[in-house]
């Protein structure tokens, strides 16, 4: 259902209106096939663990996902009402699939999962996204991790 | 952020949800999918689908080139082919007495919500007793509900047991409410979970709660501190029931 067109009103317009960033460079990166790529997930779904800060401000920052972490663990405080949350209710996994990357692995498909998954909150300032995007990168290196899956909500 | 992790080395690629800004932005590799807002990999408890979307988001990064966009080879339900948003089966077994359109003062209000809140505790518990697992995070029901009421009654600025700002507080019990009532209400026998289209209109349309959250957002539009009139008009309510951003 998430093409403009099919939204209604007002909520049509406050999307289409929303500042896109365009890049005048598109960098590439490679990596060896999939069976042996070691993957992380990247949600801005304002998710964190349970006992972690609330999603309170749109600056950027980050909570950090173990791969341990279990359906009961991880909870959502993004800011916005105008997404639907009764799917992430039901099954965590429609927003933040770490059962079925756990299988992927398990499978052969992928190589291993990252030790450590990252969320954000979507409606940061993209700029602001900059300045944590080079940390992360640090931080996903240091896990080994050479391919990010980024999951809206 | 695809963009800027692929700058700094770490190979990227992406669900899309909304394909016209996937399009502007460009990002290195990009699945688009036609799922609903909040539903990335498309639908609760299907294993199936969930792993044909995670599997070819993930197959882009054997793309030879880009940047990519794909989209999802997904079929659609006429439902979604329509748009159609009329309800479908679901109809909320809960019926609550109050409150009726005519119900104008909060007092009246707040005891109809206080009830509904009652009612629905015990299959909110049995549910979290059944499955482990619960969406509410900061403010159990009873808490929502004092913090809430408090505020629509007296004005009350109380965030309870927390050290956050009345703002945020607010904000996270209206969340924990909504979470409540969707996980009390598909807890009772034989109840099928709604889309969140049916549960919206029966919350927004039929619930004490709903004229609570409206009540709490036109108290904010007053307030003189710019967080709280910020809360009231964009974080309370969503767009489609009036919210103003």
């Amino acid at each position: 259902m998430a093409r403009l067109d099919r939204f209604p009103e007002p909520m049509r317009s406050h999307l289409a209106d929303l500042p896109c960033p365009s890049f005048q460079t598109h960098p590439w990166i490679t990596g060896p096939e999939l069976s042996k790529r070691r993957v992380s997930l990247i949600s801005t779904a304002g998710l964190h663990l349970r006992g972690d800060r609330p999603f309170q401000s749109m600056d950027g920052d980050y909570r950090v996902i173990p791969e341990t972490a279990q359906a009961n663990d991880l909870v959502m405080t993004h800011i916005s009402t105008n997404f639907d949350r009764t799917g992430f209710q039901q099954d965590w996994n429609v927003v933040f699939p770490l059962d079925r990357l756990h299988e992927l692995a398990q499978e052969g498909v992928i190589g291993s999962i990252g030790a450590y998954h990252y969320s954000f909150m979507g409606a940061a300032d993209p700029a602001s996204m900059a300045t944590s995007a080079k940390k992360l990168a640090d931080l996903l290196q240091g896990d080994r991790v050479d391919a990010a899956l980024l999951v809206p909500v | 952020m695809g963009h800027f992790l692929e700058t700094e080395g770490i190979a990227t690629t992406q669900i899309s949800l909304i394909r016209e800004h996937t399009e502007a932005i460009n990002p290195p590799r990009a699945l688009w999918v036609p799922f609903d807002l909040g539903r990335p990999l498309g639908v609760p408890s299907d294993k199936g689908l969930q792993r044909q979307v995670l599997v070819a988001a993930l197959d882009l990064l054997q793309a030879a080139e880009g940047p990519v966009l794909a989209d999802f080879e997904h079929r659609e339900t006429e439902a979604e082919t329509t748009g159609d948003s009329e309800p479908a089966a679901w109809a909320c077994p809960v019926s609550f007495e109050g409150p009726a359109d005519d119900i104008t003062d909060n007092e009246t209000l707040i005891n109809g919500f206080r009830q509904e809140v009652s009612e629905l505790r015990n299959w909110y518990d049995t549910g979290l007793g059944k499955t482990g697992r619960t969406s509410v995070v900061h403010f159990d029901p009873d808490s929502a509900a004092k913090l809430l009421s408090a505020y629509v009654l007296k004005g009350a600025k109380n965030s309870g047991d927390t050290d956050l700002s009345f703002g945020v507080a607010l904000r996270l019990a209206a969340q924990d409410l909504k979470a409540f009532y969707f996980e009390a209400v598909t807890a009772r026998p034989g109840v099928a979970p709604p889309d969140s289209n049916s549960f919206n209109r029966w919350f927004w349309a039929d619930t004490a709660a709903g004229r609570v959250l409206l009540a709490a957002r036109n108290r904010c539009s007053s307030e003189t501190d710019k967080l709280l009139r910020m809360t009231g008009k964009m974080l309370l309510v969503p767009m489609d029931q009036g919210n103003q951003s």
